[in-house]
Parts: C-alpha cells; structure tokens; sequence
C-alpha cells in the first residue's frame, strides 16, 4: 500500500510540470476549400500584432454539429465558416455572438443579400464572402442556344430526349427541393412571407399558392411525358452530364468543376421564363393572373425562375474568449479586397464583398457573369430553424408528384398543412 | 527467478507510473476547466487501478476490471445518457444549461442613441493587475478602479506623460501597446466598467463606449428584467417568456419528466403512422432474415457437398457481398435499380418491354430493399451454417439412409433441428440488427417513397429508426435530441421484448437437441 502513495504523491508533484499559461491565440474552423487562405490572412495578422491564428480544418459536412457540440464546453474555436442558412439554428442555440450592424463602417461595401442572409431576430450574426446560386448549366454540343423561355426548353428536350440511349434533354435533381424551388417560385410560389418587421413569418408559407402549383404542374407534365426521369440523385445527375448525356441541367458553380474535367463544352445562362400565355405552350395550363406585358418586343421576363440564393461567411462564438480580437481579425484583415480575392481564387463563387465583386478578375469570368444574372433574382434561403420541417415535407411532396401518386395542388396542400402542423401554426 | 519477479514488478510500476502521470496531468486540466463530474470519474478509476496493481488480494479483479471498464463506458454509460436526455427538452434552441443562458443574457449590453466612445490607454503594474484610462471627445479623462470608472485630472503629478500627452507610468503602472495589447485583449473586454447607469466596455481595438445593461437577473424570484423596457420574463418552459407569451431566446434545457415518451405514445400523428412503420420493420426484418438464411443454408449445403468441384474457388466468390463495405454495395444497387436510368431495367426493357418502377413505387421498392439486404447478410448465413453443418455427426445422415430417409425428410428431420440449436441465436441477433439497420435504409430509399396522407414524415420504407431520425431532425425545427432518445428507448423496449420471446422459442430447441 505504501508503494501506491510513494507512486502517487511524486505524480502530484510531476503535474506543476504540465501546468503551462496559455498563449492568446486565435482559433478558427474552416473546410478544406477556406482553410489555406485563412491560414495565409492568419499568418498575416500574427506579423502584425503576435497573436497566433490556429486555423482547424474540418469537414464541410461536419462542421456545423461538431460546432454544436464543442461551442458550449469552450473547446470550439473563435471563428467560424459556414453557410448562412446555419445562423438560424446557431442563434437560436445561443452559440453565436451578433456583429457590429455597420460592420465597423464597412456594411456597404457588402452585398444586401449576403447581409440579409446572416441576419436572424433583429442581429447580424456573419460577415458573408461568397454568394452562390444555380442556374441553367447547358451542353452546347446538344443545346447551341439557350432557351429563353419554358417553352424553348420542352422543344429542345423533347427533340434530344432517347431514353432508349440513355440521353435527355433536360434533367434536375429530385426528389431536392432546393432544385425545384425556381420552377415554383417562378410564378409566385414563396417558402415564408415577411411580417411588417421584414422577418420571416413561418405560419406563412406560400408553397401551395396558384404560382406554386402551376410550376408543380408543369413538372408532372414533364415526368408524365417522360421528358425527366423520376428520382435523379447526385451521382444520376452528375453522371449522365459528364458523359455528355444530358443536354441541360439546373445545377450551381459546385458542377463547375467536373464539367470542365469531363471536357464538356458547356455554357451558363438564367433558367428560362415559365410563363404560359405570351408562348402558349406550356402544356396550356390554365394560367394563374400574370402581370401587365407591353406589346411591343422584346417581351420582358413574365415568370423569370428565382432560385436561391446561399451565403458563406464566417461567424463569431458566443463563447469566444477573444471576441474583440475575433473582430478585429475579420473586419481588418479578412474584409480587405485582396483576402476576398484570395478567397475568390481558391473557391470561385461571386464575393459578396463589392470591392472584390467588381474587380475586372471577377467581372471578366464569364460564368461568374451568367451565375451573377440569375443572382440578380435570388432570395435568400430562409435562414430560420423552422426551415427544417420545410424540406422533409417538401421533398416528400416533390416524390409523391414525381411518382405520380398525387395530383400537384393535393400534395403541396398536404404538404402546407404538415409543416403548419409540425411548426405549430393555426390551421385553417 | 528473483530477477524476472524484480524486472516484472519494475515494469508494472514504470507502466503504472506513466498511467498516473497521464492522469494527474489530465486531472489538473479538469479541474482547472471545471469538469468536476469527469475528474470525480477519473480520480475513483485511477485509485481502483492502481490498488488492483499493487494489493495481492485483489489479483482475480485484474482481470476482470478492463471489462468492466469497456461495459461501463461503451453499454452503461451511453444507456444512462440516453435516459438522461430522454427526460429533457434537448432541442433547437433549448441546447444550453440554464446557468449558460443566465450569464449570456446577463452580459448582454445595448447602445443607447446618446452613447459616448472614449480612445483608450490599457495599463499593467508588475502584480499583472490591469487598468484603463479612457479618454472622453471632449477631452475629459476617466480612469478604472476594480469595476469603476472615476473622473481623473491626468495634470496631476503621478501621471508620467510623454510628450505626445500620453500617460505612459502612474503608481507603478506601465502602458502596454502593440503585440501585449494585443495580448490582453481578452482581459480587457472582460471589464465592465460603471459610471452611473451605464457600463463603459470595450467596443473594438480603438474604443470604449457607453453601454446600458439588457437584462438583470433575480436569482430569489427565478425573474429576468428587461432594465430598457421594464419588461418582466419568468422561467417557464425553458424560456424566460414574459406574460403575453413573449421569449427570449436562447431558451435553456430543463428536466421535462416522461413529457417526451407521453407525446410520442399520445401523439394522434405520431400514433397514425406508428402501425404502419412497425408493420413493415417486421416484416423488412423477418423477410430478410428468412431470405437470406434460406440463400445461404442452400449454398453451405452444396459447397458441404464433398463431389462438388472447385468448393474453395465458390466458397470465395460467395463470400465477396459480405467482403465489400455495405455503403458501397447498396449505393450501387441502388443506382442498378435506378428506373430510368438502371442497368437492371435497362436489361428487362431489352429483352421483354418492362418498366418496373424499383424505387418509386412502395411496393417494389420494399421489395427491392429486401432484394438487396439479403445479397449483403447471405454470405454471413452461409459461414454460420457451413460451420454447424460441419458439427452434424455424419452417422445421423448413415443412420437415416439405412432406414429409408430421403434427402428432404433427413434435411426437415435431422440438419434442420440440429442446426438451427446453434444458428437460431444468431438468426435472433440478425433480426434485431435487420430491425435498426439504418444504413441500408438510408442509403438506398432514404424512406421513400412518400406516402400521401401521412402526418409525419414517414415514408413506404422507412423503418422505425429511420423514421426516429426523420421525427426527430426533420420533423420540427431543428434537433429534437429529447424527443430522439424517448422514442429510441421505445424501440430498445420493442426489441428487447421480441428478442425475450425468440430466446423463450430458442431454448426449446435446445430441449429438442438434448433428446436426439
């Protein structure tokens, strides 16, 4: 027994050893895509003021839980980069520290969408620097010219569609929601109205209105008529555009990559018009009410698809115990032109930093031009916690149509009535 | 011999003096982060190993211990937080401890229209104690005494000023700028410094302004005070909510007693949808068991076959589903089942003009996941059944053939009993691992398709712990890890109880083999 305390009390001492004070540092998530720009922007700023900037790398896919978790013990890290659709979630948790509204006088050098985006209960929890969104990504082998309206678009598909050599004209992403969004909105369909304040009012969804539905329905005609295969996911999509199969998808900057690897000939431009009665010819649905058209040409967009709009950005802890330095860092050195740049080059999304946005580098990329056409249109992606409720019963919606076992108007009906369900809203 | 006793003994003190530096080492970080449950665990584990080291009489436990150890924290320990959790409001916007939310809302500031900033000069004497002195638009000067700010005259002597008019030494005070502002920066934001009603603090590198306090909290009445408003907010719920319903977020976990197991057993949506996500957890757990032990007992008792050619070679092509990682087995199935685009309807359109809807429709699609978790379990199957059909005496089948048997009677008769005394607990452990088998579920349906009129959301395929998952991360708002834990609590009932009334069956064919 007495060996043990010998044992024992020597460790006792040995501890005082291990008792080191703590340097100041600065901590920061990123995924691989930000870390080595952050790392760079880090070095930077330990030359200048001897605070090191240790910067964690961290699966996209991951971040978010693993923020969660570790943010409330003081093991997560003072910075964060993320989407924006995150803040909602965090905020709500309690884990994120509001910015500076005026962003230390810089707000207006940022893009209002990527301001709105972070924004949650009256606080502007991020500072965003890229925007992202989809738009109409076409093979110019299958397709030489865009479409411009729905209409082109069913032509072209319907005179490239050959199931039987596996290639289609037109094909998107489903059962996804986020794809689908712009064929519903383009015509008046909405996820949440806003309350006189401007946030979101989530008992408000206008996801089974006359615009929603017509966009619906315009989908089933197309699965019906066999133009777009039932249940494309990722790797379906990704594949069939790759070996040059598909003639026009809806996709964002992320199929960028691949496609050039793949050496496909492609070109960007907005999702054509939805609109009906002008052309006609989109399947002649009835029409929902469409806005005053002057007669003379060139028509105007009537129905122009609005897709969404996602902002990435970074975002202080709450438990942060280097908030000001966490600022600091951010609005000084991170919000510089050149950092944005930086950030630019290694991910090409358009920044939402103006300086760097209308930098002739940026302004010259062709892609980034036709993204930033349809960006011109985006909303941004509800940002709120009740947006989770949305998806599950959303897609649920889009499978039921895709499958044909539910008419458009009584599945986005069901699904309205779940998510009001499921988020507590009074039912009509 | 003495030397290999000393060189033993030596080794296991060395051994158990690096453990104990490692502990110590950890204890010191725990307690000095406040972990006192998990130092209070580590302190009682390390005195247990250390005396079943060195005390002879607790040599048998040796060997128990390290069992126990992995029992606790792999079985007991997840269990009991599950329970834990079970009995909270854990979710979206109700993650922190009540202590957490209290010290967020109680530092949180506003600045009123008639704010002031003030530049600032940060001090440090050789104690480390640390001071400020703030100086106004209009040039009046304050300094900071412990969490005060006074009104000071810097003309007075004991400012030493350089001749720029900074402050740089008072009262063995000595300014600290650049890197060892820097440095203590974090030091500096935590000041919060009265004067009057409002509370000077740091606002970025350059200034202090005048803040006002949001919130005061009493303690005595559990009440938050919204000091701007005069707005009262009573605990209740997991949020501070003020008499018209109004909350303040974030809200704070609180113990919620069985809340979350009577909304799950009362819940007319959750009940809707119940029978019909049970039904086909059974029936998705009892097919693919049967299936595949039916596949693979038929293949172990060919390659059992002694004239069988070759039964190495098949052996090994048979085992390869079960080689293969089953996320990329069932991905690429379900990419074969693709209906448009999959190579099987590929082929079934060639050669005969279907189109069968694999997926997209419930029935198929639960046939094809049936499809597919039998090519993934068969080859367990038949390892399992090739060894028992090893340890069947031969001279029963002899025996058998003299008295007239055929080959179905001997297989109903003598392989099937005497096989399944030791398969049959296996079968049991592969229907309550089918019964959860989330991965297979997910990766190739994901729960779809959906079914209209469900009032959750659960779709034709989703199994109990898919549809958990769903229910409890996309049903509402976020994460609802409360409502989670219940309902896997109520599934580990289920299945406990299934697993009791197999084991019951088992032990009567137990009772069958003793006779033969």
């Amino acid at each position: 027994m007495r060996k043990f305390f010998v044992v024992l009390l020597g460790l006792v001492l040995l501890a005082g050893v291990f008792a080191v004070p703590q340097q100041v540092k600065l901590v920061i998530w990123a995924d691989d895509t930000r870390a080595p720009v952050v790392r760079e922007v880090g070095a930077d700023f330990q030359a200048k003021t001897g605070i090191a900037v240790e910067v964690v790398e961290i699966a996209f896919a991951d971040l978010r839980g693993q923020f969660i978790t570790a943010a409330p013990t003081g093991q997560g890290p003072d910075i964060l980069i993320g989407a924006h659709d995150w803040t909602g979630e965090l905020a709500a948790n309690g884990l994120l520290e509001p910015f500076d509204p005026t962003l230390g006088g810089k707000a207006g050098d940022f893009n209002p969408v990527g301001l709105e985006g972070f924004s949650y209960g009256g606080n502007l929890y991020g500072m965003p620097y890229g925007t992202e969104n989809i738009a109409l990504l076409y093979n110019k082998d299958l397709v030489p010219t865009p479409p411009k309206t729905w209409c082109e678009l069913l032509e072209i598909a319907r005179a490239l569609t050959d199931p039987a050599a596996g290639r289609y004209g037109y094909i998107v992403q489903n059962p996804d929601p986020y794809h689908w969004f712009p064929m519903l909105s383009a015509a008046g369909g909405y996820i949440f109205g806003k309350n006189p304040d401007g946030s979101l009012n989530y008992c408000d969804i206008g996801l089974a209105n006359e615009g929603a539905i017509y966009g619906a329905t315009v989908f089933d005609k197309m699965i019906e008529e066999g133009l777009l295969p039932a249940g494309v996911n990722w790797d379906t999509m990704t594949g069939l555009w790759t070996s040059g199969n598909a003639g026009m998808v809806i996709s964002g900057p992320w199929l960028l990559g691949m496609t050039r690897t793949a050496g496909i000939n492609y070109g960007v431009a907005p999702i054509p018009d939805m609109c009906c009665c002008i052309c006609a010819c989109v399947y002649d649905l009835p029409c929902p009410p469409i806005p005053p058209i002057p007669q003379i040409p060139p028509i105007p967009p009537i129905w122009p698809p609005k897709p969404f709009a996602g902002v990435q950005g970074f975002m202080v802890s709450a438990f942060s115990a280097n908030k000001t330095l966490a600022f600091d860092f951010l609005l000084n050195y991170v919000a510089t032109k050149d950092t944005m740049l930086a950030l630019y080059r290694r991910d090409p999304r358009p920044p939402a930093y103006l300086p760097a946005l209308n930098d002739p580098e940026v302004q010259g990329n062709p892609n980034i031009a036709a993204f930033g056409e349809q960006a011109q249109l985006a909303i941004p992606m509800p940002n709120i916690p009740q947006m989770g409720s949305v998806w599950s019963a959303w897609s649920d919606a889009q499978d039921l149509i895709a499958n044909q076992q539910a008419e458009p108007a009584v599945a986005l009906q069901e699904a309205v009535a779940k998510i009001k369900e499921a988020l507590g809203c009074p039912l009509p | 011999m003495i030397w290999t006793a000393l060189l033993s003994t030596g080794l296991k003190i060395v051994l158990l003096g690096i453990l104990d530096a490692i502990s110590v080492w950890a204890a010191v970080s725990l307690g000095t982060s406040g972990s006192y449950s998990f130092l209070a665990g580590l302190v009682i584990g390390v005195i247990i190993i250390n005396y079943l080291a060195l005390s002879t009489k607790a040599y048998p436990f040796r060997y128990l211990f390290p069992g126990l150890v992995f029992l606790g924290a792999m079985v007991v320990y997840p269990i009991g937080y599950t329970v834990y959790i079970s009995l909270t409001n854990l979710q979206t916007g109700n993650f922190l401890t009540k202590a957490q939310v209290i010290a967020q809302l109680d530092g949180r500031y506003y600045l009123p229209p008639d704010y002031e900033s003030f530049r600032f000069w940060a001090y440090r004497n050789d104690q480390g104690a640390l001071r400020v002195i703030l100086i106004a638009g209009d040039g009046r000067a304050f300094i900071s005494e412990g969490d005060r700010l006074k009104s000071v005259d810097l003309d007075e002597p004991q400012f030493e000023r350089s001749p720029g008019g900074i402050v740089e030494r008072f009262d063995g005070y000595r300014r600290i700028s650049g890197p060892e502002l820097y440095q203590n920066l974090s030091l500096l934001e935590r000041l919060n410094l009265q004067y009057g009603d409002y509370t000077v603090r740091l606002a970025n590198l350059n200034e202090f302004r005048s803040y006002r306090k949001q919130y005061q909290y009493f303690p005595g009445e559990d009440k938050l005070v919204d000091i701007q408003t005069g707005k009262v907010y009573y605990s209740k719920e997991g949020y501070f909510t003020a008499e018209d319903g109004t909350r303040i977020e974030p809200g704070f976990r609180v113990n919620i007693g069985l809340r979350n197991f009577i909304s799950v057993l009362t819940s007319p949506t959750i009940r809707k949808d119940f029978t019909r996500v049970f039904t086909w957890t059974i029936l998705w757990s009892l097919f693919t068991v049967l299936f595949s032990f039916a596949v693979g007992l038929g293949f172990a008792m060919l390659l059992n076959d002694p004239y069988i050619r070759a039964r190495f070679l098949y052996r090994s092509l048979l085992i390869i589903p079960y080689t293969m990682p089953a996320f990329i087995s069932a991905l690429v199935w379900a990419g074969m089942f693709n209906t448009d685009l999959g190579v099987i309807n590929r082929i079934l359109g060639n050669l005969f003009g279907l189109k069968i809807n694999w997926l997209n429709d419930p029935f198929w699609a639960k046939v094809t996941l049936i499809f597919i978790n039998v090519w993934l379990t068969y080859p367990y199957m038949m390892i399992v059944s090739l060894g028992a059909l090893q340890s069947i005496p031969v001279e029963l089948f002899e025996a058998a053939r003299v008295d007239g048997a055929r080959g179905w009677q001997q297989f109903w008769k003598i392989t099937m009993p005497l096989l399944l005394v030791s398969v049959a607990p296996l079968l049991i452990g592969s229907f309550a691992f089918t019964f959860n088998n989330f991965t297979i579920i997910w990766l190739v349906t994901a729960g779809r398709p959906a079914v209209l009129g469900a009032a959750t959301p659960a779709g034709a395929t989703d199994i109990l712990i898919s549809w958990t998952y769903r229910l409890a991360f996309e049903g509402a708002q976020g994460n609802q890890l409360g409502l989670a834990s219940a309902v896997s609590i109520i599934i580990f009932i289920i299945i406990a109880a299934i697993s009791a009334v197999n084991f019951r069956f088992t032990k009567a064919l137990e009772e069958v083999s003793q006779g033969v």
